[in-house]
């Protein structure tokens, strides 16, 4: 693992947990992401901002190969998790997806029950072995979901009565409950109010500790908020990829710089 | 357009002053719910003639007049020697009981003090042709009888039981051969003497087709049978094979050129008459796989394959309508698509599948055309099927078939049959409709 690593890339000393090389992506016709290189560092959260239509949301779902489900959708290129190639002959996405989750931009919780909704991906991957065991696991993800104390009372309610942000955070909770090593957002907080927001984001910051978080954000703020590395992108390149403080004050490329001050995007 | 002829003044004039475009615009609209409201109230017209018609013609076939008298086993006709052997009884046909009939209608006459010219024979044929048998089969079944006097409830024929309906009359029967003034007078009498009733007939729910002879014996319940079996038949087919079809093509198949060409096939499918698929019942089922005639489970391959595109169609639509996002969630955790599928998707657009489940079935009830060419109309004599194998295989009718069957025939009594067989066959699919309905409402998520 630490051959795949390429210490000019990183600030300080972190592992690399996903590499991507030379990735490209096409729908049909359509070229969208164009030879995009970058090493998303493991235990920390890493942004990727630009326009709409630039390719973030398609990136971020080629990492747990959620792009399969899109007939014509095409990779190529190498994406590494922890030096693999997930897109590998060998290897079936549904075990990829356990290892990275991801949370989607509109909160979709199961039609059912809060327990069910957390308990779901635990049952399919046979992580726990008793009931006791899942009732452990269901409480200790929405504990790091950061929704337990709203929701102890009522488990057995739907998943899909609560409000927009503590739906989002149940989404968390889900996406965290299967122990996966990556955790996917695909703008957590586009349908959320600012408290709500302010909520998922607060969580963000803690799950670091145990994750390695990618968050596509169309918010600037957002991204400086939670973020130690930040990707821009635009019209299917990676622009731009460094600290984010450095990437806010000091960008290199005029593009990001002339995004981050709002003439672009 | 001919707003360019008014003067700009007067557009940017008041606006407690109509313009003359605002009028036409609110004409137009109040024309167009007027329209609205008249296409609704004609609807609503013939609906309710259609129900008032089914409901005053049909109605009559539930009720049915009885005469109940005393009839007189008599030893002497039944079994002459008196040992009670079953096969010497059992020689003894119909015609040996009429004399029991004419005997007991002389008894009621002289009991009761009614006045009549009329022969006994005269007498007797007031009762439905059925009345000798049903008596040989009391005998029959129970020997040690004979000799006794047992009370029994007969069929008035179809013209004594039109009278009681008010279907035939004095003027009516002028030139009918079956049935004179005085046999009316008679049963007038009858009546008044509390013989002859009309009553509530659980039979023409419950029974078995007669034949042209005895409308008033004839009944819908086998041929109810009939068309349970059909049904049987067609949602133990059509369900999972539709159903399969459905999330294959929905979830699973590739989106190319063959799966375009299979979706057009099913839609153009769900428009074919339905005779298409009787004759290919015909040709496949029967001619070529040698099923037998007249077999409900023939009837029900046929309307398996009329109903399949009408299943496939709602099924895919419902599935259609589960949102994505309940797909990407379940995915997401690492679900495959076969377990997002049935975990998820399938649950959520399980009201709207058996919706359409309900609504093919309720289409195929109806059917009648591709039963005529497999032979499950005509008069088919038959009792109620005892085991599930005999009622798939055993010749039968269907609900829409019997009611076509007797509308074909002349006598006027099996016309009402007809009206009362819409009316069961009507309740039927009312009721499965509303049953849909209510699975949708039920178990509808709102997300």
């Amino acid at each position: 693992m630490f051959d795949a690593q390429r210490p000019g890339d990183t600030v300080d000393q972190k592992e690399t947990k996903i590499s991507a090389r030379n990735v490209q992506v096409y729908y049909g016709d359509t070229h969208a992401i164009k030879d995009v290189n970058v090493d998303i560092e493991s235990k920390s959260v890493t942004a990727f901002i630009g326009p709409s239509g630039c390719g973030k949301s398609t990136f971020l779902r080629c990492i747990n190969r959620m792009n399969d489900t899109i007939d014509i959708c095409r990779v190529q290129g190498d994406i590494l998790l922890d030096g693999e190639d997930i897109y590998d002959k060998k290897v079936d996405p549904v075990q990829l997806r356990a290892k990275v989750g991801m949370v989607f931009q509109k909160p979709n919780p199961f039609p059912k029950s809060i327990y069910d909704n957390v308990a779901y991906g635990p049952r399919i991957h046979g992580l726990a072995r008793s009931r006791a065991d899942l009732d452990v696991i269901v409480e200790k993800s929405l504990r790091r979901g950061a929704i337990w104390d709203e929701v102890k009372d009522r488990l057995h309610a739907p998943g899909t009565g609560l409000s927009g942000g503590q739906q989002q955070r149940l989404c968390i909770a889900r996406a965290v409950a299967t122990e996966p090593e990556v955790l996917l957002m695909d703008e957590p907080c586009s349908a959320l109010d600012p408290i709500a927001t302010a909520q998922v984001e607060e969580l963000i910051d803690e799950l670091r500790n145990q994750y390695s978080v990618v968050i596509v954000t169309h918010s600037m703020q957002q991204a400086a908020r939670v973020s130690q590395k930040t990707a821009f992108f635009h019209l299917g390149n990676l622009v731009e990829y460094g600290d984010t403080s450095q990437i806010f004050t000091n960008p290199k490329d005029e593009r990001t710089e002339s995004y981050i001050t709002g003439r672009i995007g | 357009m001919s707003d360019a002829t008014t003067p700009k003044g007067e557009l940017q004039s008041s606006i407690h002053h109509m313009s003359a475009r605002t009028k036409r615009r609110n004409a137009a609209e109040r024309r167009f719910r007027a329209y609205g409201i008249a296409a609704i109230a004609i609807g609503l017209l013939m609906l309710v003639t259609l129900v008032y018609a089914i409901l005053s013609k049909g109605a009559g076939a539930f009720s049915q007049s009885f005469v109940t008298m005393q009839v007189e086993l008599q030893e002497a006709k039944l079994d002459k020697k008196g040992n009670r052997n079953i096969e010497e009884i059992k020689k003894v046909t119909t015609f040996g009981y009429a004399p029991l009939i004419k005997d007991a209608f002389e008894k009621v006459v002289g009991d009761r003090g009614i006045e009549t010219d009329l022969k006994s024979k005269e007498m007797a044929a007031l009762l439905s042709k059925s009345a000798a048998s049903q008596l040989r089969e009391y005998v029959i079944a129970n020997p040690e009888k004979i000799g006794e006097t047992i009370e029994f409830r007969f069929l008035a024929n179809s013209r004594i039981d039109g009278y009681l309906k008010g279907r035939v009359t004095r003027e009516s029967i002028a030139n009918d051969k079956n049935v004179n003034a005085e046999q009316l007078d008679f049963a007038d009498q009858l009546i008044n003497a509390g013989i002859l009733e009309k009553t509530f007939n659980i039979d023409f729910i419950i029974g078995a087709d007669a034949s042209d002879q005895r409308p008033e014996a004839a009944g819908i319940g086998v041929a109810m049978m009939g068309s349970l079996f059909m049904m049987l038949t067609v949602l133990a087919l059509s369900l999972p094979i539709g159903v399969a079809a459905s999330i294959y093509l929905e979830e699973f198949a590739p989106k190319n050129w063959i799966t375009d060409v299979i979706e057009v096939n099913i839609s153009n499918l769900a428009a074919v008459p339905s005779i298409v698929f009787g004759i290919l019942g015909l040709a496949v089922f029967i001619n070529y796989m040698h099923l037998p005639q007249s077999a409900p489970l023939v009837g029900g391959l046929v309307l398996t394959l009329m109903t399949l595109p009408t299943i496939i169609i709602s099924t895919r639509a419902s599935l259609k309508a589960v949102p994505p996002s309940i797909r990407d969630a379940a995915l997401g955790v690492g679900a495959s698509r076969m377990q997002s599928v049935f975990h998820h998707v399938l649950p959520l657009a399980a009201p709207g599948i058996l919706t359409g489940t309900i609504i093919g079935l309720a289409q195929a009830l109806g059917e009648t055309a591709p039963l005529l060419l497999i032979g499950m109309i005509g008069f088919i004599a038959s009792n109620m099927p005892q085991t599930i194998g005999e009622g798939l295989l055993s010749p039968n009718s269907a609900m829409p078939a019997q009611i076509y069957e007797w509308a074909k025939r002349a006598d006027p009594a099996f016309y009402e049959r007809a009206w009362g067989g819409i009316i069961i066959l009507l309740i039927f699919l009312v009721s499965m409709n509303t049953l849909a309905v209510i699975l949708r409402r039920r178990f509808e998520r709102r997300w």
